[in-house]
């Protein structure tokens, strides 16, 4: 089919052409005819004729399918078309022929130009014709699309595609000879618009010095030292904008040369973190000098990267001697162990576990000395990786106070148990002789009053009363240190029952003096039993005890503090207290009455206020003379003994 | 057998005291007694043991009917020597009166596991501790039956 046109588009084509062009049609449709067949079976090459200055002559299936001409549309027009417009320009196609005419036949690889515009890499083959004379008849083309080739092309590109990164494949003349898809996306424009294309117009800086050799060294050679090698460059895309990539180049020998491959990716979000990286490590350099501890941040590999003058000072080094040395010079133990993964957690597991919980180790000074250090860690991602932050403070100073402070409270505590002891042991030795004295001036006085003179009688009096409140004195005494000190478990403990355990103790006082006591709802609380009965049995006790002329009426009620504390009242319309005696009638052994108005030593009150201290509350009182008072005392719902 | 304290044989009494005042006090208490009361003294545990045992200057001493104990004492304390008075087959029938300044509630538990008849804080009164001593006698002396063995 194509054949026949041939002849016959030649044939009408041709009428003003001159007589040696006709006897060539001539001599070559007869072996036209021959091949006929066998070229029309051909598709995968193009293969035509021309005569000496490239007029195209033959046409075959292969070049229609390849090129994208019909050979109606082709034959008679010249070869140059096939080229770039730039290799025309530069008289490459007459070149190509001069060469060929030269040596009778040439091959390169190079870019072809379809009909359509469209480019791609051809396998080019001229062969001059020459007749038996050896006059230059013309020119066979014997091409084929490299990009189809089953060998190198097909195989290629399905093994382009699976890549990730941007495949561009180049030849040595820079030009793109093959795409991938992600290429395609990454630049924005269609494969047939890359391919054929010079590198440059998508890679403008760069990329060409890596490829081309310079006089000294092949193209192979510049070639093999860019192997490997991720070579940052700037990128453009089809609508011009620019983004950083990182190319990876490795040469591929086909059947058509060596041809270069760059694998493309794209790393401007990289270039981004890398930038805000660089930011933050700045703005951290300067946090670093700023804090008031010593600051050493350490890599995964537990060296020293970063410090402050604050740890240079500490450590009595120079920041040169530190930087890239192990921080187990400075803190030799537990730190690695802190950061180092074991079987079990990974590095940034083990890290987490350490973020913000102080850490007390001890560190090393350049010249040998040790002092106690507290670190807290926290991770620092870096454009290095993992760093390991630590802020390092000195306690030497509070690791000497907290020993001062527990040597002081071990003291304190001792002096206070060896007082209560004293305190314990006097009134309990002191009571034996004063057992003795006053027996037997009391045994004297049964037995001699009377029978002495008065004087006598007066002066055993005074003895025997010396003795009754000497006595009393020391037991109160006994009672006021043991009060708070042998102490029961606390446990739940009914405010009523309490208060009615302390109106059983004081049943025939209520008895005598005919006291009416009241109470509203009381709380239960987690207290001592014991020592809350006692403390309303003195309250109500007083309440009764220094009463006015009217009935004596106690209330005793309470209310909610707060979360965790009660405060209990127990009001009467007793004598009254003045202000300025608030404070004393707490003290031991302080009285506002003289003996002949009340009895009593004034415990009741000092051990009221211990009993409530020690169980973690207070007590005060409200009151006006003639008036009568109120005492108040709060305790915790729960609790703790001190 | 006889009634002891009902007929003309005196009650034997050991007071272990060491304190001279409170031995005269209980021996004036013991003066307005309804029974007949020899009160013999050891000033110690030690001599309170030997006493029980008959030894040394105590070989001719006869066997008390009841004892009045002291806790705190020189030399062998009041709660060893009511160890070992329970402890002895011969002696632990014997009823033994604690009486203590101590008013503390070990000592009461102790004691008592030790198997003290009983235990009584001595009053800080002369009142009080003319009455303690009278309740001795009126109810260790008189209201009780003590175990009676053979003198030997």
């Amino acid at each position: 089919m194509v054949g026949s046109s041939v002849s016959a588009t030649a044939a009408s084509a041709s009428p003003k052409r001159n007589s040696s062009e006709r006897e060539l049609v001539e001599a070559l449709r007869e072996s036209e005819e021959r091949y006929r067949m066998l070229l029309d079976g051909i598709e995968n090459y193009a293969i035509f004729m021309m005569d000496a200055q490239g007029q195209i002559l033959s046409w075959n299936a292969g070049a229609e399918r390849i090129k994208g001409y019909t050979s109606d549309q082709i034959i008679g027009h010249n070869f140059s078309r096939f080229f770039p417009p730039e290799d025309i320009e530069r008289g490459r196609p007459e070149e190509v022929l001069r060469i060929a005419a030269a040596s009778g036949r040439y091959e390169e690889q190079s870019m072809r130009v379809r009909k359509d515009g469209t480019r791609f890499l051809g396998n080019v083959t001229f062969t001059a014709l020459r007749d038996s004379a050896g006059t230059l008849r013309g020119f066979s083309e014997f091409s084929h699309d490299l990009s189809e080739s089953k060998e190198s092309g097909a195989k290629y590109q399905a093994l382009l595609e699976a890549a990730p990164d941007a495949m561009v494949v180049v030849n040595q003349a820079g030009e793109i000879v093959l795409v991938n898809v992600q290429a395609e996306k990454r630049f924005g424009y269609r494969r047939d618009e890359l391919v054929g294309q010079k590198v440059k117009n998508v890679i403008p800086e760069g990329f060409a010095e890596r490829l081309i050799a310079d006089g000294a060294r092949s193209a192979a050679e510049a070639l093999a030292q860019q192997i490997g090698t991720g070579i940052e460059l700037i990128a453009r895309r089809k609508d011009g904008s620019e983004f950083p990539i990182e190319i990876m180049l490795s040469p591929l020998e086909s059947a058509e040369g060596i041809l270069v491959t760059a694998a493309i990716r794209d790393i401007s979000v990289r270039k981004e973190a890398e930038t805000h990286l660089a930011q933050m490590e700045g703005k951290y350099r300067g946090l670093l000098e700023a804090a008031p501890d010593a600051m050493v941040v350490v890599n995964a590999a537990g060296e020293i990267v970063l410090l402050n003058v604050q740890a240079e000072k500490q450590f009595g080094y120079s920041r040169n001697e530190l930087v890239g040395q192990q921080v187990k010079n400075i803190v030799p133990e537990g730190f690695a162990e802190r950061l180092i993964a074991d079987g079990t957690r990974s590095a940034a597991e083990a890290l987490a576990q350490q973020i913000g919980t102080g850490i007390e180790l001890i560190a090393r000074r350049k010249d040998g000395s040790e002092f106690p250090i507290e670190i807290m860690l926290s991770p620092l991602e870096s454009a290095e990786g993992i760093l390991v932050t630590a802020a390092i403070r000195d306690i030497s100073v509070r690791k000497e106070a907290e020993t001062h402070l527990v040597k002081t409270v071990r003291e304190l505590k001792r002096s206070n148990d060896e007082l209560q002891q004293f305190a314990y042991v006097s009134s309990h030795d002191l009571q034996e002789p004063l057992r003795m004295v006053a027996s037997y001036t009391q045994l004297l006085g049964k037995r001699y009053k009377g029978r002495l003179d008065s004087d006598a009688d007066e002066f055993i009096t005074f003895a025997v009363d010396g003795c009754n409140r000497m006595q009393g004195l020391i037991q109160d005494l006994l009672a006021y240190s043991r009060a708070g000190t042998h102490a029961k478990e606390l446990c739940e403990v009914s405010g009523e029952d309490a208060l009615q355990g302390a109106l059983t103790n004081l049943r025939i006082t209520l008895e005598q003096s005919g006291a009416v006591v009241t109470h509203d709802s009381l709380p239960a609380l987690m207290t001592d039993e014991t020592q809350l009965t006692q403390v309303f049995q003195n309250l109500v006790g007083n309440a009764i005890k220094y009463r006015s002329t009217e009935v004596p009426r106690v209330h005793v009620s309470a209310t909610k503090n707060g979360d965790n504390e009660w405060t209990f009242s127990v009001r009467d319309n007793g004598l009254g207290i003045a202000p300025q005696y608030f404070e004393r009638i707490f003290i031991l052994f302080q009285r506002l009455h003289g003996r002949n108005e009340f009895e009593g030593t004034g415990i009741g009150l000092a051990i009221c206020k211990k009993v409530v201290e020690r169980l973690g509350g207070r007590i005060w009182v409200e009151s006006q003379p003639e008036k009568g008072s109120t005492f108040y005392f709060a305790l915790p719902e729960r609790a703790e003994r001190l | 057998m006889k009634m002891i304290g009902m007929d003309a044989t005196p009650i034997e009494v050991l007071l272990v005291e060491d304190s001279p005042g409170d031995v005269r006090l209980t021996r004036e208490a013991f003066k307005d007694a309804k029974v007949h009361i020899n009160l013999h003294v050891a000033s110690d545990g030690a001599e309170a043991m030997d006493f029980l045992n008959r030894q040394g200057k105590h070989s001719n001493v006869p066997r008390p009917d009841l004892i009045l104990l002291d806790l705190n004492l020189p030399k062998k304390d009041g709660r060893e020597v009511l160890e070992e008075i329970k402890e002895s087959p011969v002696l632990k029938s014997i009823p033994v009166v604690i009486l203590t300044t101590s008013a503390s509630d070990a000592d009461i538990l102790r004691s008592y596991t030790l198997h003290a008849n009983c235990y009584i804080t001595k009053p800080v009164g002369l009142d009080g501790f003319l009455e303690v001593v009278k309740s001795i006698d009126s109810f260790w002396l008189s209201v009780v039956k003590l175990p009676h063995e053979p003198r030997s």
